[in-house]
């Protein structure tokens, strides 16, 4: 059904958006990629199932949605029974019987099945949770309560009114002022004002204009475009629509990358039900604005994130980025003025239109406004997909969203910006977040990868790791990046191998400077961001692992010895486990109770239960695994360099 | 106002000093080039020498076949001039031009074609009968 | 007509112009490995990087490639900054990282001060610097029988699938244009082999001279060249010339229009 006017959309979704406040009960299954490959689907089978058997149904007021990802990914599969908003977690298909009977059949809840940490207690509704409870969402706004594949479920949560008031009521010009006063900056990475952008767009010269989405998410451990995509598709294209009104462009292009095979058909679905509803296509409600979006999937290469590679690549030729010093904005995809913007981006433009510019603005710092949404991942005790508002500090987030670091241990650093971004050391962690601090910390906002680091993370083995990366996603079109990056990986490979040489920091300064200095596109230019980033917060470690041949962290096999402490007291102080759950950094004896043995990979550990346990050394691969499963701290780890040495002095 | 270059071939004979010219005003260093003008048919009738070099056509085969825009007339002399920094050297002008007259230097890697030397023709200038011809006019008198 | 500053010398070029010929109209010396003006500018190998201010910016300028940064009025432009310096040498370092061996690669690291490479050699030495000018040129004759293929460190310009490139149409333009003459090519017996494709070449008709390959004329005749000019090479065009300005001396005067035609 085709929608031709703003006021014919009012009623419209009035409509829809009575009819569920009319429903009885919805069960909200996350099917997002995270909770899907825990077993959702099997879950949102066995609801179905159940149902039926009991006799409930659409008629009786009883439905079952599924949803895009709702953030805790940490607890999936999660189900929310609405109304009350009851969070499940860890949901299998066995418990839903229960839920059935309890939360549907009746009010009651499956106080198992909640939400509990040792801070907060057992919490029945979503919004008690820790980590929703800190979250402020505007990208995310309906993430995990719609269908993203029922265009009606997500008008009815208000999609697309922005859309109706912009090409209803507003002209172009307007469009752009609004957004001007939120203070929306690209949400890619380098905060670049959007309505500067967009005006600069459509003041250049042309007939032929482009709007883009840059879905080509590609950083390790990054998901939130990913979800956005998949959980509400509407969001994108009503955002998209409006800067093409803005802009005045007629065509837009969402490029995604197809290792995204849900994000890739809950676009294709989206895009055809607004097609249907008049909401994208020729005279759009009404208006005489014409406007459509087409999907352009992308092979998958790191480096087609960048602006001119992704251009290249959405018109067939090889995904490379390009030198040249014309912005997109005037010659952009096929040599048109063009505006790419990155998907939360697009998401935040429906509600900044519908809601106004002032709203977004009262959020965030002077310079960065609005909200973030980031991928919490790493060593932290929730983690998932978070939105909060700019100026949030990396501890809140760390500490009240993300519930702590796992296990309790010792933060040492958060990972910001991807493979492009840095390591912001806990020292800084009461630093704001926005554009410029992060960037002033040697790091970057990026794409809303926050990673977090315990004790037990070599940093210098972190920036081989992204150096690695980028190494392999290097196009190879430019010597600096290409041989740099290259060269680079060889001296990080030496060193956390117990191969460092002194002048190996020099070396790597120099090729750092000239490949930050020398190469053609971001991607070269910001990848010696983690290496320089680590550095300068993390000499010590770097040191330690060139003049002393000891990973301070304990994690680089060629470095790192282990033994069992069988008197408990150490006499040498290297690192030490204490599973430090209260901030206790204890070091007992062993107690035999044979966990290490199990995990021990190469079955270096003999003794017996309830006896002191020994390591093999000379079958010890110095993975460390018995290490993180001991559970009283009587595993130490020492430089495999003192190992050596005392082996020396025996032999004497 | 083009340069005229006009061949007398009855007045050739055969002494080669337009070709000599040739290879050392296109000097590079002290390395002759090869001659853009060539003296043929020495033996044929009539002798004893014909002259040929470049027409510089109206309607260009070389020009129109070069991929990289290398070839183009100069707005003075008439000359279609090769640009030699734009010449990616696929010799496509070689096998277009129906006269032989733009040539492969297998030495120096480089296509040679006759430029009318910026304006004053020097194999005209040393010819010592009057078989080569330059004029600025355009309207040429034979003395 | 933008008029700019290089290295403190006024230089006015034409609308369109690259720093990079604003620069060496100027008389400044700037290096270059993937340039070439009948090609598109690349931007690849990072030789020509300048630093370039404009009236009103604060802070250090900002290092460009000239090879393709727009000439514009009022532009500032150092070529040979410390930074710029630096930068460079990092990447002729890099450069002889890679290729220990070739000369062109070797001279320039002469002419940056570096007399071994600071990195590690390459084991496998190459003289292939990915300047892209081969695949440029290629895509430029309209062929685009070769490309580069990987990415990253194992980069390398090959043809399809490492095959003999079915489009290939044997013109060597690709080897002619390399900088360091890495891509081989052969002719002998009346055939040419460049990237393992053998061409059975074209003989002239006067002489009986190989001159070109089959694909190379088709390539011609697609482009307005005429059937006949292409049977014969340019010596035996020259030859036919000279007898047709001979018949016009002799009064003859059909040969002449038909060779005029």
């Amino acid at each position: 059904m085709r929608i031709e006017s703003g006021g014919a959309f009012e009623a419209h979704r009035r409509r829809v958006a009575e009819a569920r406040v009319a429903r009885r009960k919805t069960v909200l299954v996350c099917c997002g990629t995270g909770c899907l490959a825990n077993g959702s689907a099997a879950v949102l089978d066995a609801f179905a199932t159940r149902l039926t058997a009991r006799g409930l149904n659409a008629e009786l007021g009883v439905f079952v949605k599924k949803t895009g990802c709702h953030g805790c990914c940490q607890r999936g599969p999660l189900v929310v029974v609405e109304p009350g908003g009851t969070l499940y977690t860890k949901v299998q298909p066995r418990d839903v019987a229960e839920i059935v009977e309890k939360s549907i059949e009746h009010d009651e809840t499956v106080t198992r099945l909640l939400y509990t940490d040792r801070k907060a207690g057992a919490c029945t509704c979503q919004g008690d949770v820790p980590f929703y409870k800190h979250q402020t969402r505007i990208a995310l706004r309906n993430i995990g309560r719609l269908d993203p594949r029922d265009i009606d479920d997500a008008i009815a949560h208000g999609a697309y009114a922005g859309l109706v008031r912009a090409v209803g009521h507003m002209t172009p010009e307007q469009v752009i002022d609004e957004v001007e006063r939120s203070g929306l900056r690209g949400r890619g990475g380098a905060g670049f004002p959007t309505a500067r952008k967009w005006r600069a767009c459509r003041t250049a010269p042309g007939d032929r204009r482009f709007v883009v989405c840059n879905g080509d998410e590609g950083d390790p451990g990054a998901f939130k475009d990913r979800s956005l995509m998949e959980g509400d598709p509407h969001a994108i294209i009503e955002g998209m629509t409006i800067g093409a009104f803005a802009v005045g462009a007629h065509e837009g292009f969402i490029y995604v990358r197809d290792e995204y095979p849900l994000a890739v058909s809950t676009l294709t679905t989206a895009i055809g039900q607004a097609r249907d509803r008049g909401l994208l296509g020729t005279n759009i409600l009404g208006s005489g604005f014409d406007f459509d979006l087409r999907l352009s999937r992308g092979g998958g290469a790191f480096v087609c994130g960048e602006s001119s590679a992704l251009m290249r690549s959405i018109e067939g030729k090889v995904g490379e980025p390009r030198a040249k010093y014309v912005h997109a904005t005037t010659r952009g995809l096929f040599d048109c003025p063009t505006v790419l913007n990155n998907v939360e981006t697009w998401s935040v433009v429906g509600q900044i239109i519908h809601r106004g510019g002032e709203w977004f603005a009262r959020l965030g710092t002077p310079l960065s406004k609005g909200t973030k949404a980031f991928s919490l991942v790493g060593k932290v005790a929730n983690t998932g997909l978070v939105e909060v508002p700019m100026g949030t500090s990396l501890r809140t987030i760390v500490e009240e969203v993300g519930g702590g670091v796992l296990d309790g241990r010792p933060l040492k650093a958060v990972q910001t910006g991807g493979p492009s971004g840095g390591c912001v050391p806990e020292s800084l962690l009461d630093l704001p977040v926005d554009y410029e601090r992060l960037t002033e910390a040697g790091s970057m906002m990026g794409s809303g990868g926050l990673i977090v680091m315990d004790d037990r993370t070599c940093m210098v083995e972190v920036a081989r790791y992204f150096l690695r990366f980028l190494t392999e996603e290097s196009c190879g079109k430019c010597t600096p990046c290409r041989e740099g990056l290259k060269q680079l990986l060889a001296i990080y490979e030496g060193i956390v191998a117990g191969r460092g040489r002194p002048g190996d920091v020099e070396r790597i300064r120099t090729l750092a400077e000239g490949i930050r200095l020398g190469s053609l596109c971001e991607l070269g230019r910001s990848a010696v961001n983690p290496l320089l980033s680590t550095l300068r917060y993390f000499g010590e470690e770097y040191r330690a692992h060139i003049e002393r041949r000891a990973c301070p962290a304990g994690t680089c096999r060629e470095l790192t010895a282990y033994e069992i402490v069988h008197d408990g007291h150490p006499g040498r102080s290297a690192g030490v486990n204490g599973k430090r759950r209260g901030a206790r950094a204890v070091q007992r004896p062993c107690n035999g109770c044979h966990v290490c043995v199990a995990a021990c990979p190469v079955g270096a550990i003999a003794g017996e239960r309830k006896r002191p346990h020994t390591i093999d050394q000379e079958r010890c691969i110095g993975c460390g695994a018995c290490y993180d499963a001991c559970r009283v701290g009587a595993i130490r780890f020492f430089p495999k360099s003192e190992r050596v040495a005392a082996d020396a002095d025996a032999a004497c | 106002m083009a340069i005229v270059l006009r061949v007398v071939t009855e007045r050739c004979n055969g002494c080669g000093n337009c070709e000599m010219a040739c290879a050392f005003v296109h000097a590079q260093g002290t390395r002759p080039a090869q001659p853009r003008i060539q003296v043929l048919g020495r033996h044929a009738s009539p002798g004893p020498g014909t002259p040929v070099l470049c027409l510089q056509c109206d309607e260009p085969a070389c020009l129109e076949v070069c991929p990289s825009q290398a070839l183009s007339r100069d707005e003075t002399t008439g000359a279609i001039r090769l640009n030699e920094a734009r010449c990616i050297r696929c010799r496509s002008c070689v096998a277009a031009c129906p006269f032989g007259n733009v040539a492969w230097d297998a030495a120096r890697h480089v296509v040679v074609k006759c430029d009318l030397c910026g304006g004053d023709p020097q194999c005209a200038r040393f010819c010592p009968t009057g078989a080569l011809l330059s004029s600025r006019t355009g309207i040429l008198t034979c003395p | 007509m933008p008029t700019l500053r290089v290295d403190g010398v006024r230089v006015t070029v034409p609308a369109g112009a690259t720093v990079l010929a604003a620069a060496r109209a100027a008389g400044a010396e700037i290096p270059t490995l993937c340039h070439h003006e009948g090609l598109e500018p690349w931007g690849g190998c990072r030789l020509c990087l300048v630093e370039i201010s404009k009236p009103g910016w604060t802070g250090e300028g900002k290092i460009v490639t000239s090879c393709n940064y727009p000439a514009e009025d009022g532009l500032v432009v150092r070529t040979s900054g410390e930074r710029v310096v630096a930068t460079r040498r990092v990447v002729v370092d890099l450069l002889l990282a890679r290729c220990p061996g070739t000369p062109l690669v070797q001279r320039l690291a002469r002419e940056h001060g570096i007399e071994e490479a600071s990195y590690e050699v390459n084991p496998e030495p190459t003289d292939c610097v990915l300047c892209g000018l081969c695949t440029r040129a290629c895509d430029r004759m309209g062929v685009s029988a070769i490309a580069s293929v990987s990415r990253g460190a194992s980069r390398a310009i090959a043809p399809p699938f490492n095959q003999p490139p079915p489009d290939c149409i044997g013109c060597l333009a690709c080897a002619e244009v390399c900088p360091t003459g890495h891509i081989a090519w052969s002719e002998a017996d009346g055939r040419r082999t460049i990237w393992g494709r053998v061409f059975e070449m074209q003989r002239c008709e006067g002489c009986g001279r190989p001159h070109l390959t089959a694909a190379q004329a088709g390539w011609a005749r697609a482009r307005g060249a005429a059937e006949q000019d292409l049977r014969l090479c340019d010596a035996c065009k020259r030859e036919q010339l000279a007898r047709t300005l001979r018949a016009v001396s002799r009064g003859e005067t059909v040969a002449a229009q038909a060779a005029a035609s």
